[in-house]
């Protein structure tokens, strides 16, 4: 981890040095700490019971697996083909939301987010319900889409749909701030709109597109719900899955697991250099601090296209998974079907007045998922801060650490942190507390904040702060008054992003929840696996609708300041 | 985020929600902590009659026998379960011959029969696998487990994975011991070529079954299919003619526990009248003989013995059925 070359480099005297080494050592905590338990328990296959003798003896077994291979090349070619689809979507949804006039724009941000709310085997579930025989789609329009949904294309399809949206807000809040400026002095130059836009706009807005396509990879590559749920039935297994069984078939295999995560770990690295490499071969600098109107011109004739374009996408990413979300939830029977006797508020009505704790489970996620953006955010733009700004030796390793997350699923991640926390060592026990629980989220989300504030960072120019510091602003002052601001644009969003994905994460709250305690989505997970899908699906919707309304209100009670809403 | 909001009233949030939620979920020294498999509303009942009885709180962590059993691994430098409730009788074979358990034989177990009790791990509750057929499809009722070769149920068959449903890969072993290892994967391959589905844990296999995708389920635990029958789904719980398996669930104490005489309570209480009348609200059979179940019990159905020497082949069985589904 060269730690020693890190904290030389943090050595330099200033004001920052006591918060950078906070940071610095929050991170170390946060992830480094359950990454190196994962990489001991790769290593030493009886470390979780404390031993430490046969070391990598699990290597051979585990990597000359001959499904191995199939594994690897299944994950790279579903994260590639759903990279792919989702820029092919939604780069042109953001720029136009960006640079036209589309109508009700603040809307489509709202429905754009919805995705984030629905955890992603549920979007699956509902996927299924919807275009299987005998289905909804069949139901109501007589179409069984039962082979496409069950294919390679049929998850990619559902992948794309859960986490585009990712793209749309990167891409259309880097070219709002890169604004109409730039587009308009290549107007004045004599380039055409399509010519300002290829040659200026695009490439500007390289950084936040690249990251956010890596993140998208990312994800792709670490989730689970999806390709469990889809990919049984289409024979098509990815990592995680291959990871996932390892933990949960008797007999348990954790080293092995631990092996895989870190294969998964070292093929996001991959693309993490890839990404770097390419934002940082130019400079990217358009926020100077004078201020720019951002002009957005009038769609024209094009507007209904767009409209059709913005619609359609919405309808598959949002309509379907909740209107299937809310059939299952208000029918009285699966089998009952869409018929008008079959309508009932039996499972609503079973949530409140179960005693398994709906609605605590309710208040738990939202607690936790505030609680998990806070934290993400403020850590999330002094790590941005300290990778970009700061001249310090080890600050690529801080940057890949605080990335690494987003390679490493969910429930690795839970292990590690079991494995690191669970000790008796430790002072005070936080094992079987609710921050267990905080320390999944916040370590699992941290790469949102990272990813967004080092984007906006790199097109901020040193100047504002340079400013500042001439005008005898201390480094807090700098950063509260100058850098905060600037950056809460993107760190809103990528707050947001933490608070939805927070409230309904579930394969680590599988792992860490504390003996009595139960989150949204682990109770939604045990209603499915006791044979209780409406009840499941009542308490997905109770959730989905209020993690919405919250976000609602805190646009319409911020009025314009929050960029959701611009 | 504004400029208008300072950092320290960031920080003053960070600080008040991370003590709301290290508040609201410390746990208590003297709680007993119950890691259980199965029904939610069982566990969650059995804890509060429990409670209501003694006086000692219990923490539930409710999950699948992997999530359980994977936790339970994770754990092992510094264990936290008291007691463990799986839905797999090899699991707590394994943790027995690993020397994890406390013996103990509850004085309430003296009406469990013998097969359904050992040293140290007793049955909560028993179910048994069954065909789940869906009675709006086009398909005649199953009445055994080879009538799903027919061309009948051509591409409408499900079965849970027996690498993730302990019960299922129980079906495979009884089959095994009763027809021997030939027709036995001649039959999977069978059902393979006819079209049949595996697509998870038993949840999985039913729910494309319930809605119509498919007809009929090969090999589904019980108590969940009759509990939404008992809702109203359209559905029917069919015990083959030539015999079925049943997949009892282990209780069982951690020689870990810091709380033995808690623990110990806890057990006699599930195997209670009173516990065992809760068993069988879920649909389960109850450990006990002598509580009335709410479903065809071990006497009534015609019950194929499991030869142990198959039970222990759980990889090559596993790997064998991979290549037949294949």
């Amino acid at each position: 981890m060269r730690s020693t070359a890190f904290f030389a480099g943090l050595r330099a005297p200033n004001s920052a040095s006591l918060v950078m080494w906070l940071t610095a050592l929050a991170v170390l905590m946060l992830v480094g700490l359950p990454l190196l338990f994962i990489v001991l328990q790769a290593i030493f296959p009886g470390f979780s019971r404390g031993e430490f003798a046969g070391a990598f003896s699990h290597f051979a077994a585990t990597l000359g697996n001959a499904d191995l291979i199939r594994l690897l090349l299944n994950t790279l070619q579903l994260g590639l083909a759903v990279v792919l689809v989702c820029a092919l979507l939604a780069v042109p949804l953001g720029a136009l939301r960006a640079l036209t006039r589309v109508p009700g724009g603040a809307v489509w941000d709202i429905l754009f987010l919805i995705p984030f709310m629905i955890p992603p085997f549920i979007a699956a579930l509902s996927w299924m319900l919807t275009l299987q025989p005998r289905g909804y789609a069949q139901q109501l329009i007589g179409l069984d889409a039962n082979d496409f949904l069950f294919s390679f294309a049929g998850i990619v399809f559902v992948m794309t749909l859960n986490v585009f949206p990712v793209v749309y807000f990167a891409v259309s809040r880097t070219m709002m701030s890169i604004g109409g400026r730039y587009e308009a002095a290549a107007r004045v130059s004599g380039a055409s709109r399509w010519r300002a836009f290829w040659r200026i706009t695009l490439p500007l807005s390289t950084p936040g597109i690249a990251a956010s396509l890596l993140l998208v990879f990312a994800l792709t590559i670490e989730e689970f719900g999806t390709p469990a749920t889809l990919g049984a039935q289409a024979g098509y297994d990815v990592l995680v899955t291959g990871i996932h069984n390892r933990f949960s078939d008797w007999p348990i295999d954790i080293p092995g697991a631990a092996l895989l995560s870190l294969l998964l770990v070292l093929l996001a690295m991959v693309a993490f250099y890839l990404q770097h490499w390419l934002v940082t071969r130019r400079s990217y600098v358009s926020q100077t601090g004078k201020p720019s109107a951002n002009v957005q011109s009038e769609l024209g004739v094009w507007r209904w296209p767009v409209l059709l374009l913005f619609g359609v996408t919405a309808a598959a990413a949002v309509a379907v998974p909740i209107l299937a979300v809310l059939a299952t939830a208000l029918t009285r029977t699966l089998s009952g079907g869409l018929a008008l006797n079959n309508w009932s508020l039996r499972h609503f009505d079973a949530l409140l007045n179960h005693s398994s704790g709906a609605l605590p489970a309710l208040g738990t996620s939202l607690s936790l998922a505030v609680a998990a953006a806070l934290l993400t955010g403020i850590l999330g733009a002094l790590v941005g801060y300290l990778v970009v700004r700061a001249q310090v030796r080890g600050r690529r390793v801080l940057d890949l650490l605080s990335l690494l997350p987003n390679t490493m699923p969910g429930i690795v991640i839970a292990v590690g942190l079991i494995l690191a926390w669970n000790q008796r060592f430790w002072p005070v026990q936080i094992y079987n507390t609710g921050i267990m629980l905080l320390l999944a989220y916040t370590c699992l989300l941290l790469p949102y904040p990272v990813r967004y504030s080092q984007a906006a960072l790199r097109q901020m120019s040193e100047n504002l702060e340079a400013a500042a510091r001439v005008s005898g602003a201390g480094f807090i002052t700098t950063f509260r008054r100058i850098l905060l601001p600037a950056l809460a644009p993107s760190l809103v969003v990528a707050m947001l992003l933490v608070f939805a994905i927070a409230s309904r994460e579930l394969v680590a709250s599988l792992m860490v929840a504390p003996a009595g305690t139960v989150t949204v989505a682990t109770f939604v997970f045990s209603q499915f696996e006791q044979g209780s899908p409406g009840v499941g699906m009542a308490m997905s919707a109770v959730a989905i609708f209020t993690t919405t309304g919250l976000l609602v209100a805190l646009t319409v009670f911020s009025g314009k300041r929050l960029p959701i809403n611009p | 985020m504004s400029s208008s909001v300072s950092t320290a009233s960031i920080a003053r949030a960070v600080i008040a929600s991370l003590a709301l939620a290290g508040a609201s979920l410390a746990a208590h020294a003297e709680t007993l902590t119950v890691y259980s498999a199965g029904p939610g509303a069982l566990i969650n009942s059995l804890a509060a009659d429990f409670k209501a009885e003694t006086g000692i709180e219990v923490n539930v962590f409710q999950s699948t026998t992997g999530q359980v059993m994977a936790r339970l691994e994770a754990e092992s430098a510094n264990p936290l379960a008291d007691v463990v409730i799986s839905a797999s009788w090899d699991s707590a074979v394994d943790l027995d011959a690993e020397g994890l358990l406390l013996n103990y034989q509850s004085a309430n177990a003296a009406l469990v029969p013998d097969f359904l009790k050992a040293d140290t791990y007793v049955a909560q509750g028993v179910s048994a696998l069954a065909l789940i057929w869906n009675r709006n499809s086009s398909t005649p009722a199953p009445t055994d487990w080879h009538d799903l070769t027919n061309p009948a149920y051509a591409d409408q068959i499900t079965m849970p994975d027996p690498a993730q449903s302990g019960a299922a890969f129980q079906l495979l072993t009884g089959l095994i011991s009763a027809e021997g290892e030939d027709a036995t994967w001649e039959l999977i391959s069978d059902l393979s070529a006819n079209g049949m589905i595996v697509p998870g844990p038993n949840a999985r296999a039913l729910n494309p079954v319930l809605q119509g995708a498919k007809s009929v389920v090969f090999g589904a635990v019980d108590y969940i299919s009759l509990g939404q029958q008992a809702n109203g789904e359209a559905i029917d719980i069919i015990f083959p003619t030539s015999g079925t398996v049943i997949a009892p669930r282990p209780m069982m104490i951690l020689k870990s526990t810091q709380q033995p005489a808690a623990a110990k309570q806890f057990i006699d209480f599930v195997l209670s009248e009173q516990g065992q009348a809760r068993v069988a609200e879920s649909y389960l059979m109850p450990a006990r003989t002598d509580i009335p179940a709410l479903r065809p019990t071990i006497n009534e159905l015609n019950i194929i013995t499991v030869d142990e020497a198959v039970n222990g082949q759980r990889e090559a069985i596993l790997q064998r059925f991979a290549e037949a589904v294949n």
